[in-house]
């Protein structure tokens, strides 16, 4: 049985708690936040050692294993070295760190300790994804030539069921380290170095409807180091979109053929639910382990990649995302920036 | 006597803005109450962080064109501040800059404002039995003439929202989500404290079931009769309209009388993309309601961006 610490209980922390309780042989034993009502939260799943402050939960780790961090961007950095200078596995979501030079540092860390390290890339995991990277390795579509990625949604505007202010560090750029690029462009270019691997920037050019110090949408090509292969990126802020409508689409395109995530994705998420729902609902019956938040399609990639850390851990394997893949990442978004003319910040 | 809404098509181009908007403010011949207007507050609808053409806010072009009209009749010293007040989920310091009224101010030279950062007074009010106490602004109050300046746009909790609901705005609480139970009254109940001296709604992209170009710019001295015309745009019967009917009894407007001038409101009601609230309350309770039960049967997670519904 492994132990595990949870620090940030926001919408991500949340999740990813309630996911644990669907992974075999693990057990949430602490859990850090600021916020009184969120820890409440915890308290009420039967999380017994709760903490206002995650570095009282990290120096009273004594049975921990691990932990997952979901703070805002800029406490990423100081979480995660002290976890892992603690002995502790780390799950973080992205992005790794808000800098290269903190990005580089955690790699170097992880390294020294021995201690493993993932961060939340869902989208690989995410069943459209699974079956596009599986086409293109079995050679389906011939050579990768170009990849249309783009995700444009409300980020951290998305209005929940019951209204709650976006926090401020989003808009601050010391503290979320950048916008849209930063927030969604980090899935998106980590899902074309994924199609293609080492990647460098070609283009680059940022928006700033919103009058805000970070941007608010980006468009930016990227170029395969070892291969013609080139993306074009769409990543932002700027849309009005209801869940469950989520407006994402990848698409590959092969000397071969082509194929669109939206072949793949459910047309009708109410009936999708509905199906999911229900095979579920039969697999409870039987007394069969449930597929947590299949229903949800996009949603049960947090599942996926949670689950594969803790196997990670369990069999001693090296996570899919390592600290290499977010340095990496955030090393494109650093240089896209600079690539970028609007670049005030940074 | 009756009063009088007048109804203007506009263009979409800020000098058609500019226009109709004086145009609408002409039809109704209004003149303020007060002799000498030196202070004007104009009081914005700045729910959320999406934008006009999203059918949600008020575009700032329409209080461009309130603010020239202002400056024109009364002259070019009149102090004027954009107000709006932080809600549940907004905060004026994001919503200024991100919905273009810092440029608007920058360019026109007025004041933006937040409510909830004002000197506050508390003021009890009774509806139909039940007292409320609010905090409202100071400036509101004391200000020569305040001027309202809603969206036309549909909400799943009151059907429509027009003038009376973007007073509610004007409470100086930013949590605003907890007067939600008992929405109709609280509406009217801040109606009976704050009496904008003119209302004009912005209808240039009106929010029905989807968002549409309306072209329409209305104005009236009273809330309650844009709202009873606002409604019947709308494709709503306003008698059925629950925060009218509370207002009516509560003697905050009287339908009887209620005329409009300028263009015939039947074109803008064919246009409107009516909403059908039953139905939607219906099956948003029927998906809920499914997907607790799913939840607490299968003990699947639900994701927390639809905790507490």
């Amino acid at each position: 049985m492994l132990n595990v610490g949870i620090i940030g209980l926001g919408r991500m922390g949340r999740l990813h708690m309630m996911n644990c309780s669907h992974v075999d042989d693990i057990k949430i034993i602490a859990a850090a936040d600021a916020s009184k009502k969120a820890l409440n939260k915890a308290k009420k799943v039967g999380i017994r050692n709760l903490y206002s402050d995650y570095h009282d939960l990290l120096e009273h780790r004594r049975n921990l294993d691990a932990v997952i961090i979901t703070l805002p961007n800029f406490m990423h950095f100081e979480s995660i070295r002290l976890a892992l200078e603690s002995g502790l596995h780390v799950f973080t979501e992205k992005p790794l760190a808000i800098t290269v030079d903190e990005c580089r540092g955690i790699e170097r860390l992880v390294q020294k300790s021995g201690r493993k390290l993932m961060i939340g890339h869902n989208f690989r995991f995410v069943d459209a994804i699974e079956k596009m990277k599986d086409a293109t390795e079995k050679g389906h579509i011939g050579t990768i030539e170009v990849i249309n990625i783009e995700e444009v949604i409300n980020g951290p505007f998305s209005h929940p069921a019951v209204p709650v202010p976006v926090s401020d560090w989003w808009f601050d750029p010391k503290k979320s380290g950048g916008g849209a690029l930063l927030d969604i462009g980090y899935h998106l270019i980590d899902l074309f170095r994924f199609f293609v691997g080492d990647s460098k920037i070609l283009f680059s050019s940022l928006d700033y409807k919103f009058n805000l110090l970070v941007e608010d949408g980006a468009i930016v090509i990227l170029g395969c180091s070892n291969s013609s292969a080139k993306g074009i990126i769409n990543a932002g802020w700027w849309q009005k979109t209801v869940f469950p409508r989520f407006n994402f689409r990848l698409i590959l395109h092969g000397n071969a053929g082509y194929i669109s995530s939206d072949d793949l994705i459910p047309k009708n998420p109410y009936v999708h639910a509905a199906k999911e729902g229900t095979k579920n609902l039969f697999r409870r019956v039987v007394g069969r382990k449930i597929r947590p938040l299949s229903y949800t399609y996009f949603y049960e990639s947090y599942y996926k990649e949670l689950n594969h850390f803790f196997d990670c851990i369990k069999n001693d394997l090296n996570p899919e995302i390592s600290a290499n893949d977010g340095l990496k990442t955030v090393e494109l978004i650093e240089e896209a920036y600079k690539a970028s003319d609007k670049n005030s910040f940074k | 006597m009756g009063t009088t809404v007048a109804l203007v098509r506009s263009g979409f181009s800020e000098s058609e803005i500019n226009r109709s908007v004086s145009n609408a403010w002409n039809l109704i011949s209004f003149s303020p109450k007060r002799n000498q207007v030196e202070s004007v507050v104009i009081k914005a609808n700045l729910c959320y962080y999406w934008k006009s053409d999203t059918g949600y806010t008020t575009d700032p072009r329409i209080i461009a064109g309130i603010i020239d009209c202002v400056r024109e009749r009364y002259g070019a010293d009149t102090q004027i501040q954009v107000v709006e007040a932080d809600a549940s989920a907004m905060r004026t310091k994001y919503a200024f800059p991100m919905l273009g009224y810092e440029n608007l101010a920058k360019q026109k030279k007025v004041k933006l404002f937040n409510l909830s950062n004002d000197f506050l007074k508390k003021e009890s009010v009774l509806v139909n039995g039940h007292e409320f106490t609010f905090e409202v602004s100071q400036s509101l109050l004391d200000c020569d003439l305040f001027i309202n300046v809603p969206k036309l746009k549909l909400m799943r909790a009151t059907r429509i929202t027009c003038a009376l609901k973007n007073i509610f705005g004007c409470i100086a609480s930013p949590n605003k989500f907890v007067y939600h139970s008992s929405l109709d009254r609280a509406i009217v109940g801040i109606n009976k404290i704050l009496h904008p001296d003119l209302t004009i709604v912005d209808g240039l992209v009106a929010l029905g079931r989807f968002p549409v170009k309306l072209g329409l710019i209305m104005a009236s001295i009273d809330p309650f009769s844009i709202d009873w015309i606002a409604s019947q745009i709308m494709g709503y019967r306003p008698s059925k309209v629950g925060f009218l009917k509370v207002a009516i009894k509560e003697k905050l407007g009287n339908p009887k009388g209620i005329t409009t001038c300028g263009e015939d409101l039947a074109p803008f009601r064919k246009k409107f993309p009516r909403e059908s609230f039953l139905f939607q309350k219906w099956l948003w309770d029927v998906q809920f309601g499914l997907l607790k039960l799913y939840g607490k049967i299968v003990k699947d997670v639900i994701p927390p961006s639809l905790e507490g519904i």
